[in-house]
């Protein structure tokens, strides 16, 4: 049978209600309903939002480290500016996700260095996995892939969770540097995905907008700070590529980056739940007085207090003309909703 | 799990994996090598002096042997004696009577046997003053643990024929009176016992490299069941590796003073490999960039495995553009990194890896010959993309040449020295 077909008839079955629809396959493609045509250049709400299973939260060094799963899911990496869909395999049983946080603040850390080991009875079942570093609606930035497990049963799950790339400043340049361990226990019943909660959104689905993020207890959401929240001087907040870049300018560079003069912080982020936007080049220009003050590459930084951002010493002035721009989208893999967005980035002016 | 293929090399790969004697007797019944023996005359001075035995491609590359057996042992004395000395090298040249270096065969030429010994750092300790500057292995990213392999000895043999690893192994652990017809006039198990090493590690590591292997032996933990090695992969990565301006010269890998003059130092690491994103997720321009450099996709440079690259994998080219691709294209070659620690436009490492079953996971132990310690220290830091990690795109490891795949698990240093000292040398 035409996957495609297939799907049509299982959407029908989970209208009427999952009882009954016990086939892995059947489940599986009634949860991953057919894509929305006619997608927007920009971020979108998806055919449908779910639930997942909490495994536990555990510290592990510096961090909170919280491990989740799901069902498989389709997403997309990055590879520069292009999209490459990931599809669910057959032998995948579930999405595992990660999400890390400082421990001290709660801040999550968008750390692109998080592995997966997976045990069954001492037999590895899934060696030293990365988990790719992941964006979607509900959840904000965490880590994930697709796992194929061996069934029902009892897993040990490993996470290993090395040094984060980003500069760090502030209360965290000592923070997040050493390679870390956390272990976790997993119950895993395919009865359990099944129970998790699914609902088509059938009126909104392609609309511009998003899905609200879920609300855990348990679990932080990475949400980029309140622009009104940043210290220093707000200058604007533009938008660009569907995502927001709230600009600030601090009187003195954040502590332990060196330089002399003003900093300017460029803070990316999502439309809707404002979860912050890492993993992309962003570069910018000053003009004053129709010459150029500053141009170069905004480093990629993480402070307690302008959470990841992307900033440089460029000692912006009141009346400069600033334009920012992205050389390379975030490559940070998306899951449905923000597949399209993010992409391709016009040049964006302010003044100071 | 998909069904199995039974074809001759699959066999002939499971028998060193598995090892002993019926292993053997099963493996010798299809390869039948048919080898002359060896000869008692001269060798070459440097017991890594490998390379005139092996065959070479039609670029002109070396062609490394098919099979690989490293054993790594303790010794049961203290100070060496004369008399353990004089069983090591016994033991060693039985070999080298029962087996030729190389061979000339109805397709070319063969690898009979090719073998190093080499010491580790706990070898050299037992002396008042060890003389060699030989460091213990370290990690050397800050994003891995490796356990450190502490054995006193270890035995790197490789040939183009399992089973004469096979029956080697057997000469060496005093299992067999002869080989190839020829008499063993002394075990090293007489006088070395396998190695007593941190967490369980594997004394006998064992493995394969060139077209066909990789894809006959990929039923392992770290490759899908997708079966996605090609058939004419000489690795599971998929890419041919060891191109001749990749590879550090001999020469340029021997230790030039000093009382080990002509020796060389020795590192195995092992890896595991995850490939399951690497063949069913990532795109092969992706794997192309990632193992070699952005512009080798960019350009469609690379058909297949690389054969068509020659004798060069090219990157010179490509290596001073790592910060930039960084930035703009969000990934850096592997090659492309590890190229940045050439020296005169020279590599300093002599590569001598293969993959590996062992464990039944997807494994490359990693061995490398250089002139010290350190140049494989610099090779592997330039292989970390610490400057790539500064831009955002690419992580520590995420798009980060082939970081994201692979975990270094243990890491071993050692001294191989010149033929003439290779039976437990005393200290300077
Ligand atoms: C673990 C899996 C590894 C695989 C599958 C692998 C594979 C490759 C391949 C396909 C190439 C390009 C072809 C060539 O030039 O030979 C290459 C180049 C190279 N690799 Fe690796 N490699 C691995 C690990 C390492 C490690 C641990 C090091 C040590 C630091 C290393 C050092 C090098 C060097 C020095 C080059 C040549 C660079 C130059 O052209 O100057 N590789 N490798």
């Amino acid at each position: 049978m035409d996957r495609r077909q297939f799907l049509a008839v299982g959407a029908t079955t989970v209208a009427g209600g999952l009882a009954g629809c016990r086939s892995m396959f059947e489940t599986r493609s009634a949860r991953s309903p057919p894509l929305v045509e006619d997608r927007p250049d920009a971020v979108y709400v998806p055919t449908h939002v779910e639930g997942m299973e909490m495994v536990g939260t555990t510290e592990a060094g510096d961090y909170g480290v919280a491990l989740t799963y799901s069902f498989p899911h389709r997403f997309w990496l990055l590879d520069a500016d292009e999209t490459n869909r990931v599809e669910i395999r057959g032998e995948d049983s579930a999405h595992l996700m990660s999400v890390v946080w400082d421990s001290e603040t709660g801040t999550v850390v968008p750390n692109s260095s998080v592995r997966a080991t997976v045990e069954r009875d001492g037999e590895t079942v899934v060696g030293d996995k990365s988990l790719w570093s992941m964006l979607s609606q509900n959840m904000g930035v965490h880590a994930g892939d697709n796992v194929s497990l061996d069934g029902d049963g009892t897993y040990d799950v490993t996470l290993e969770i090395g040094p984060v790339s980003a500069r760090r400043t502030g209360t965290f340049a000592d923070r997040f540097d050493q390679l870390v361990e956390a272990s976790f226990t997993v119950e895993f019943q395919q009865s359990t995905l099944e129970d998790l909660s699914f609902e088509l959104l059938p009126d909104r689905q392609g609309e511009r907008g998003a899905v609200e993020s879920m609300d855990m207890e348990m679990l932080p959401v990475a949400r980029a700070p309140d622009p009104e929240a940043i210290p220093g001087d707000a200058i604007g907040a533009p938008s660009t590529g569907d995502a927001t870049l709230a600009v600030t300018r601090l009187s003195t560079p954040p502590e332990g980056i060196d330089g002399e003069g003003a900093y300017l912080a460029v803070s990316p982020r999502t439309p809707y739940n404002s979860y912050p936007l890492p993993f992309m080049s962003l570069s910018a220009t000053l003009t004053r007085d129709g010459s150029e003050a500053f141009a170069g590459a905004l480093e990629p930084t993480f402070d307690p207090d302008l959470g990841y951002h992307y900033g440089a010493v460029a000692d912006p002035q009141a009346g400069d003309e600033l334009t920012l721009s992205v050389d390379l989208p975030p490559q940070i893999a998306r899951h449905e909703g923000y597949e399209t967005a993010f992409l391709s980035f016009e040049d964006v002016s302010l003044t100071v | 799990m998909p069904p199995s293929r039974i074809s001759r090399r699959d066999f002939v790969k499971t028998a060193v994996a598995i090892g002993g004697a019926s292993a053997l007797s099963a493996c010798l019944g299809r390869e039948d090598p048919d080898l002359p023996t060896g000869s008692a005359g001269a060798r070459p001075a440097r017991q890594h002096a490998w390379n005139d035995a092996l065959a070479t491609d039609d670029a002109g590359n070396d062609i490394p042997p098919r099979h690989h057996l490293v054993r790594l042992f303790d010794y049961r004395g203290d100070r060496p004696t004369d008399a353990d000395r004089e069983t090591v090298e016994t033991a060693l040249r039985s070999l080298e009577r029962a087996y030729p270096r190389s061979h000339e065969t109805d397709d070319g030429h063969g690898v009979g046997l090719l073998s190093t010994v080499g010491y580790g750092p706990s070898y050299f300790e037992r002396f008042d003053d060890p003389g060699v500057a030989l460091p213990e292995p370290e990690p050397l990213a800050p994003f891995e643990n490796p356990t450190p392999d502490d054995a006193d000895v270890i035995v790197h043999l490789a040939s183009d024929y399992g089973s004469v690893l096979l029956a080697t192994e057997q000469a060496l652990d005093g299992e067999r009176d002869t080989v190839n017809g020829v008499e063993v006039a002394a075990t090293l198990s007489d006088v070395l016992v396998d190695a007593d090493l941190a967490d369980e590690g594997r004394t006998r590591r064992t493995g394969f490299i060139g077209a066909g292997l990789p894809a006959d032996n990929q039923g392992v933990t770290g490759i899908p069941d997708s079966e996605p090695v090609s058939e004419d992969a000489p690795l599971y990565m998929g890419f041919e590796s060891g191109f001749k301006g990749s590879q550090a010269s001999e020469d340029r890998v021997t230790i030039e003073g000093g009382p080990f003059a002509g020796g060389t130092t020795q590192h195995l690491s092992q890896i595991h490999l995850n490939l399951q994103q690497w063949y069913e997720q990532d795109s092969r321009e992706h794997r192309e960039s990632t193992m070699f450099c952005p512009a080798h996709a960019d350009g469609d440079r690379i058909e297949g495995t690389g054969e068509n690259l020659g004798a060069d994998n090219q990157v010179a080219g490509c290596a001073d553009d790592v910060t930039t691709d960084a930035t703009e294209s969000g990934k850096v070659g592997h090659a492309q990194k590890t190229a940045r620690a050439r020296v005169d436009g020279q590599p300093r490492i002599l590569r001598r890896d293969f993959d590996s079953t062992d464990d039944e996971r997807a494994t490359v132990h990693f061995l490398s010959l250089q002139s010290a310690i350190a140049e494989f220290v610099a090779t592997r830091q330039a292989m970390n993309g610490t400057t790539a990690a500064d831009s955002a795109a690419v992580g520590q490891r995420s798009n980060n040449g082939i970081l994201q795949y692979i975990t270094v698990e243990r890491r071993g240093n050692y001294l191989v020295p010149p033929r003439n000292k290779r039976a437990l040398p005393a200290a300077p």
